[in-house]
């Protein structure tokens, strides 16, 4: 067995230890923290310049889809599902807005698609200025979810590829338009 | 058998003299421009208000805010500025960056400074018009003084009056001049050109872009904060 032993020898008097130690600790936290501040406050302002909102509340509603928290009003929802069934397209389609500014829940991007296909639809001719905007939305739709499926039973087409096929072929003028069994058809 | 072996070990005797033995805690002499709080989170917060405001504008109609990305010139500007700052010893690089301070320290240095880049390419996307002949105009502006700037004898002192003119005159052609010369009612075309023809054609002609008022309060602080944070950033973060 081996052991070592130090003696420490100084003058007559024994010897001081001068000790910074708590303040050394405490401009590593600094550090630390100012590293923190740098990489947090770099990202919010990234943030801020790649989402571009326009308002306080869009900074709020984009900070949500970035951490995956984003819910739509369902008050809002409710009350714009009651007024497409009432056939009051425009006010269903501003309360699906407020419901979801951030167009990303496709049950409501499908009702706003719908509500510009039941409010451009004629028996004669559609309105392409409604239909064009519906097929933008129904676009969206099969982005969110290429599977959605409406569980409305009240909804003739339940699909967005149906939806979508409907639009198109409505901004389509073709030999079929001339038909005039058309003016028997119904809106969907 | 054990064997034990003893190392008498000298110390240093240039010690102050024996108390009663207790180890005393001293603290680290404080110098007035070297707080670590001042620099490692004071200015990186000036610097990151500057880098969020400075690309910000507000739109005429309804004050919406408009975040415009710094155009790649910018980045070019604020490299020469940095460049700049380490020619006139505004920034020592052997006081910001040395085999002498803990990895830690060389880390947040290098934070502080990014920052400090992010706020002058901001800063550079604050002044310069945002399109058209203007941009253009300011943009050699911008780019003759900085280039001049890297071939003349400057101390920090003198580079900082050059920046503040610079800024300055800059700040007064966008945000005075130009803002004036520009239509932002929210009628129609026809109703805008009956109301303020001059206006208008200055704004078809130069491409000025319609911001609101607030805009230039704005930029206003964000300059200054700006100018405020270099004038508060040390040399050098050694002690």
């Amino acid at each position: 067995m081996k052991a070592n032993f130090f003696i420490f020898r100084a003058s007559e008097k024994p010897c001081i230890l001068k000790v910074s130690g708590n303040y050394t600790m405490k401009e590593k936290y600094i550090h630390i923290l100012g590293i923190a501040l740098v990489a947090l406050g770099l990202g919010f302002v990234a943030f801020l310049y790649w989402s571009e909102p326009r308002t306080l509340a869009e900074v709020a509603t984009k900070s949500q889809v970035v951490l995956g928290t984003y819910e739509i009003n369902k008050d809002e929802f409710t009350r714009g599902l009651a007024l497409f069934r009432s056939d009051d397209f425009i006010g269903a389609r501003a309360a699906f807005d407020r419901a979801d500014p951030e167009k990303r829940d496709a049950n409501t991007q499908f009702y706003t698609a719908y509500s510009y296909y039941r409010q451009g639809w004629g028996r004669l001719s559609n309105d392409d200025t409604l239909f064009k905007p519906g097929l933008e939305t129904i676009d969206r739709v099969m982005i969110l979810d290429p599977n959605f499926r409406s569980s409305d039973e009240t909804l003739t087409m339940k699909t967005a590829s149906e939806l979508k096929n409907e639009l198109e072929e409505g901004l389509k003028l073709t030999p079929d338009d001339f038909n005039p069994m058309k003016l028997t058809r119904e809106r969907k | 058998m054990t064997k034990i072996t003893e190392h008498i070990i000298d110390i240093d005797t240039s010690l102050e003299p024996a108390r009663d033995g207790a180890i005393e805690l001293v603290p680290n002499p404080k110098t007035d421009s070297q707080k670590p709080q001042l620099i490692y989170l004071l200015l990186p917060c000036l610097f990151l208000l500057v880098t969020l405001l400075g690309g910000m504008r507000l739109g005429a109609a309804d004050n919406a805010f408009f975040f415009l990305k710094p155009a790649l010139i910018c980045l070019v500007f604020a490299s020469v500025l940095m460049i700049l700052f380490f020619r006139s010893s505004l920034l020592q690089m052997d006081g910001w960056f040395s085999d002498r301070f803990s990895t830690l320290q060389n880390i947040a240095n290098a934070a502080l400074l990014l920052t400090m880049f992010t706020a002058s390419t901001q800063l550079f996307n604050s002044l310069l018009p945002e399109n058209g002949l203007p941009f253009w105009i300011v943009g050699f502006c911008f780019f003759w003084t900085l280039w001049n700037n890297l071939f003349a004898d400057f101390d920090t002192k003198k580079l900082l009056r050059s920046l503040g003119a610079l800024f300055g005159l800059a700040f007064a052609v966008k945000y005075l001049v130009l803002a004036n010369l520009t239509a932002t009612g929210d009628t129609s075309l026809l109703q805008r050109i009956f109301d303020n023809p001059a206006k208008e054609a200055f704004t078809w002609l130069l491409d000025l872009p319609r911001y609101s008022v607030g805009t230039g309060y704005i930029q206003f602080f964000a300059v200054a904060i700006y100018l405020i944070a270099l004038f508060l950033t040390p040399s050098t973060t050694k002690k």
